[in-house]
């Protein structure tokens, strides 16, 4: 959507719940910090972005100083011996939008940012903070926020909370013999997780027309958008700054901006 | 020497280690190079090739479903390396550790 979209464009838009997948050092993270930015300028709804990889990388892209914005255990509770239900859950009175008001931080654009995978206070903790996820994830208006996740890198539990919850999968590939094989995999995984019709492929780092050609045919993914190269947008990353606001204007920028458009297109 | 070679996902790790692995056997060392990877694609770059990288993860996930070769524990390294590892350039021994296939576990 260009600058004159509005809410009139998108009313009887269904939200995305956009899971980014694919191999360590793929561009994900760089990726999805772009496309949360980009589609809260495109779109009124508000957007939620999940980082559950454990290493940073999305909030220097989003443009934050921290890489930490985590859910105080103080408001998770332990289930009650003899209630039902999972072993922690939300401090009772604490709805999916209180919490994500007073734990995610805001990025511009207004993006909401949380993060799910670091170790804080040692396992109990990433098990209070995981069903605290699981929950906000479940519980906020379906009609209402945008969630785009950026999952971790490894193959180990890519999907880890987002199956039944993801009604997209997008699976980040590099067209490099590493990046393909990974890419297989993925799409072997995702494959169970959402539809045929709901698992795109977005190729990363893209030197030659030839690299969509290549991931399609290796993979059996639709490539949905097919992000260059782009030198201006990898010195941003290397120095820990948002691309979308020290490169707007590069290339990568702007295959990004297909890629909301294109994503919206499809789902809605 | 045992080394493990860890790092953020895009960093180097792999390519890293199988040149490590290559080196050291030039060398004259005796050199076993395990992919811990759940997305393990060490393989390519020792150079043992997509189809055998991939025959090898086969291998670790038959082994997971119970349809391997044995019926017994491996009595001991060497006959691990025997059913599971496969020869690689400069001599380089050769085997997949881990790949999960679950998407969605239950447990974090």
């Amino acid at each position: 959507m260009t600058s004159t979209s509005s809410a009139s464009d998108t009313a009887d838009a269904r939200p995305l719940r956009t899971a980014f997948v694919g191999k360590g050092g793929a561009g994900k993270s760089a990726i999805v910090g772009t496309f949360a930015r980009l589609l809260a300028r495109a779109d009124d709804e508000p957007v939620l972005v999940l980082d559950s990889d454990p290493m940073p990388g999305l909030a220097f892209t989003l443009g934050l100083e921290i890489d930490d914005a985590g859910i105080d255990d103080a408001a998770v509770v332990e289930r009650a011996e003899g209630e039902e239900g999972p072993r922690f859950r939300l401090r009772p009175g604490l709805s999916a939008e209180d919490a994500v008001e007073a734990y995610a931080t805001v990025a511009p654009d207004g993006v909401r940012f949380l993060q799910i995978g670091n170790l804080r206070g040692g396992v109990g903790s990433i098990m209070r903070s995981q069903h605290a996820f699981h929950q906000i994830k479940s519980e906020l208006p379906r009609n209402r926020w945008h969630v785009i996740g950026d999952l971790p890198g490894g193959t180990r539990q890519p999907f880890l909370g987002w199956a039944g919850f993801a009604d997209s999968v997008v699976v980040v590939i590099e067209a490099s013999a590493k990046g393909l094989l990974s890419g297989r995999r993925f799409a072997k995984l995702a494959g169970s997780v959402v539809e045929p019709d709901r698992l795109f492929a977005v190729v990363s780092k893209a030197r030659s027309s030839d690299d969509a050609q290549q991931v399609e045919s290796r993979t059996g993914l639709r490539v949905i958008e097919s992000i260059p190269w782009d030198d201006a947008f990898a010195d941003a990353e290397r120095e820990g700054l948002a691309p979308l606001d020290a490169v707007p204007d590069a290339p990568a920028i702007q295959q990004i901006q297909s890629l909301v458009h294109a994503l919206q297109g499809v789902l809605t | 020497m045992k080394v493990a070679v860890v790092g953020k996902g895009g960093a180097g790790k792999t390519t890293t280690s199988s040149v490590v692995a290559r080196v050291l056997a030039r060398g004259g060392a005796s050199v076993v190079a395990l992919d811990g990877d759940t997305n393990p694609n060490l393989g390519l770059s020792l150079g043992v090739g997509f189809d055998e990288t991939e025959r090898l993860v086969g291998m670790r996930q038959a082994l997971d479903a119970d349809e391997g070769d044995g019926d017994d524990h491996a009595a001991d390294w060497d006959d691990l390396l025997d059913r599971f590892a496969s020869t690689g350039p400069d001599g380089v021994q050769f085997a997949v550790v881990s790949q999960i296939d679950n998407p969605d576990p239950g447990c974090p």
